[in-house]
């Protein structure tokens, strides 16, 4: 059981390609890190295995648990258990938070079957104190307004109610604070299991020393050019990205 | 007239310059009423509101002997609730005078059948809502007149249920003294939603002398609805919001039309008006702002949004300004345009299915302006 991506090629729509052949493979129950430049094509990577309307896959595949994930539409996708930590939510003026929760989890039921309200408040608002979110927020409107580290917060929330078996975490760590660092990765570390695996897009050592990785990927130019142990974050985190320039890959 | 023993003569004297002053109007209006014609093409107010169908097939309507049958009643204001009737010469009279935009001849008409609907005259706060309620299934032309005393809070909701393909043509006068605070919403409908039917014109003048209005319309489930309001604003200090939030269907035409007139400065005028458009739809927004000479230091804002969820949905949106004041803060704007791709991706990507998706979206569009409309004072 793993997601499986298989030398993947995507471009914005009628433009320059951004991915150029992506090989990766993600077990169950492991935690993936993928560092890489600025531009390189990590948001685009993880945007394309959701199914944003922006990009074409032009050759490759992805597979999740031997699912076609390029023949399910994105909310099916999100149904069968792949989630993305935006790496900067989206604002949806006018829909509630808790709305917007209820209609998530509304969907994963089966025809005919209520979401049970109360269950589901509570829930929520125990998920909301695990977090350190402020039970107002419930009522707020997703995202409208939230400061950079609130929505960051707000999406790992909603991660928590999915509970997916794929997740993908795109620089959640940016706009954090330090406590609000550690809680959040705290969160994450709870949802480690052996059902589940994550993909973690990050700049920085600091939010790996909480959620330790199993293996590490540098994605450079569309591709997955080196992949390693820990100490790959160690040699990043002290020289950088030169090696890309100079290694032979 | 009659001049009662304790009166000065200055007073009397005010009150003859008053009375003759009325007269005046009354005679004016007489004439425009005379004068108008029924909205034609030539006419910019019904610019694309289809006035040979529209204008022409109500004021048949109202020319011919279909007689007026509805049902009018209140709720939460037993008392000072009076029913109209016919021979009401003052509440008659201040509908006289009322401004129209583009149809002094339909008003004209409205005024040959007048004498039906409510006069709230508000001398102490509520606490609950005051409903009203106006029922046809034919023709009906109710009238409602609100008149708010000073310091009076207050909140009105009037719902014209236009049942079975009724014409249903209101004429409105909202009146708000210094310091009242009133919270008037309109909601005109068809009742059940398999089809959309009915048609619904409704002529709203709201006056403001040094209160804080908040004035909500909201059309649902009509073949044809149009809006004219004209907001007068008298007293400095004012603070009057106009808000509309509709969500029309299938070939529904939805003719909004509002004037926000600032007769002094220092006052506030502001105007929110967001449609999420489907099927084949049609919305026209023409607002103006009109800011008289001397009425420097208006602060006056207008926006029209319109979300188009149909690509066969139409929509024209005029906004304008007349300002003839100095430092005057004024702003217009209108943005239509189809549900945010980047909105509707997150939505999906939670796994919320895409009509659903575009529901939420969409409810979330217009609840802004609810929320607005019922934010505490
Ligand atoms: N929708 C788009 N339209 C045009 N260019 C795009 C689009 N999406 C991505 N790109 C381009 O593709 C490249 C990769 O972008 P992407 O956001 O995937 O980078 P990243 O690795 O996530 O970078 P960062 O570390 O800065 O977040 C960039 O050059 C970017 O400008
Ligand atoms: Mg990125």
């Amino acid at each position: 059981m793993s997601l499986v991506i298989k030398n993947l090629h995507a471009r914005v729509k009628d433009g320059a390609p951004i991915l150029n052949g992506i090989n990766l493979e993600i077990p169950k129950g492991e935690v993936h890190a993928i560092m890489g430049p600025n531009g390189s094509g990590k948001s685009t990577l993880s945007k394309v295995l959701c199914g944003h309307p922006d990009y074409e896959v032009t050759a490759g595949s992805a597979e999740m648990d031997g699912q076609d994930l390029f023949a399910m539409s994105v909310d099916e996708r999100s149904r069968a258990g792949l989630f993305l930590a935006f790496q900067y939510p989206v604002e949806v003026p006018g829909v509630t938070n808790a709305n917007f929760m209820r209609a998530a989890l509304q969907a994963r039921l089966p025809k005919g079957e209520e979401l049970e309200a109360v269950a589901f408040y509570k829930e929520l608002r125990g998920k909301m104190k695990e977090l350190g979110i402020d039970p107002k927020f419930t009522a707020r409107a997703v995202n409208e307004g939230f400061s950079g580290g609130e929505k960051k917060r707000n999406d790992i929330l909603q991660m928590m109610m999915l509970n997916p078996s794929y997740a993908i975490l795109d620089e959640t760590d940016s706009g954090l604070d330090v406590d609000a660092l550690r809680i959040v990765s705290d969160g994450v570390n709870a949802m480690r299991a052996p059902f589940r695996s994550f993909m973690v897009i990050t700049h920085y050592k600091r939010l790996l020393d909480y959620i330790r990785p199993d293996v590490v990927h540098v994605l450079y130019n569309g591709q997955i050019v080196k992949t390693a142990g820990f100490e790959l974050v160690d040699h990043i985190e002290q020289h950088g990205f030169d090696f890309l320039k100079t290694e032979e890959l | 007239m009659d001049f009662p023993d304790s009166m000065s003569m200055e007073e009397a004297f005010a009150l003859a310059e008053a009375e003759a002053k009325l007269n005046a109007a009354l005679a004016e209006s007489k004439a425009r009423f005379e004068n108008a014609v029924i909205p034609d093409r030539l006419n910019e107010d019904w610019r694309f509101g289809r006035p040979h169908k529209y204008a022409r097939e109500l004021a048949e309507l109202l020319q011919s002997n279909t007689p007026c049958t509805g049902s009018a009643e209140v709720q939460g204001c037993d008392e000072e609730a009076v029913i109209i009737n016919a021979d009401d010469d003052d509440l008659k009279q201040t509908e006289m005078l009322m401004p129209t935009i583009g149809s002094d001849a339909l008003l004209g008409l409205h005024l040959k059948r007048f004498g039906n609907g409510y006069a709230l005259y508000l001398e102490k706060s509520y606490d609950s809502p005051i409903i009203i309620n106006y029922r046809s299934s034919g023709l009906y032309t109710p009238s409602t007149f609100i008149m708010a005393a000073p310091g009076v809070h207050a909140h009105i909701i009037e719902n014209i249920h236009c049942e079975n393909g009724a014409t249903i043509f209101a004429a409105r006068n909202i009146q708000v003294a210094e310091g009242a605070k009133l919270k008037v919403e309109l909601h005109a409908f068809c009742p059940g939603v398999e089809q959309v039917q009915g048609r619904c014109m409704v002529i709203t003048n709201v006056q403001n002398m040094g209160g804080e209005v908040r004035h909500l319309t909201n059309f649902l489930n009509l073949d044809w609805a149009r809006e004219e309001t004209v907001a007068e604003i008298y007293a400095e200090g004012s603070d009057t919001q106009l808000y509309s939030s509709n969500t029309p269907l299938e070939h529904m035409v939805l003719d909004q039309h509002t004037r926000q007139v600032h007769h002094v400065g220092k006052a506030v005028s502001n105007l929110l008006y967001k449609n999420v458009l489907e099927d084949k739809t049609t919305a026209t927004f023409a607002g103006n702002i009109y800011v008289a000479p001397g009425a420097h230091n208006t602060d006056a804002y207008q926006s029209n949004r319109n979300l188009m969820i149909s690509e066969y949905a139409t929509v024209n949106s005029l906004p304008g300004l007349e300002i003839l004041a100095d430092k005057v803060r004024c702003s217009h704007g209108s943005a239509s345009g189809p549900m945010d791709e980047e909105q509707l991706f997150y939505l999906l990507s939670r796994g919320i299915p895409r009509h659903e998706a575009h529901q939420l979206i969409a409810l979330g569009f217009v609840e802004e302006v609810d929320n607005k409309f019922n934010a505490p004072f």
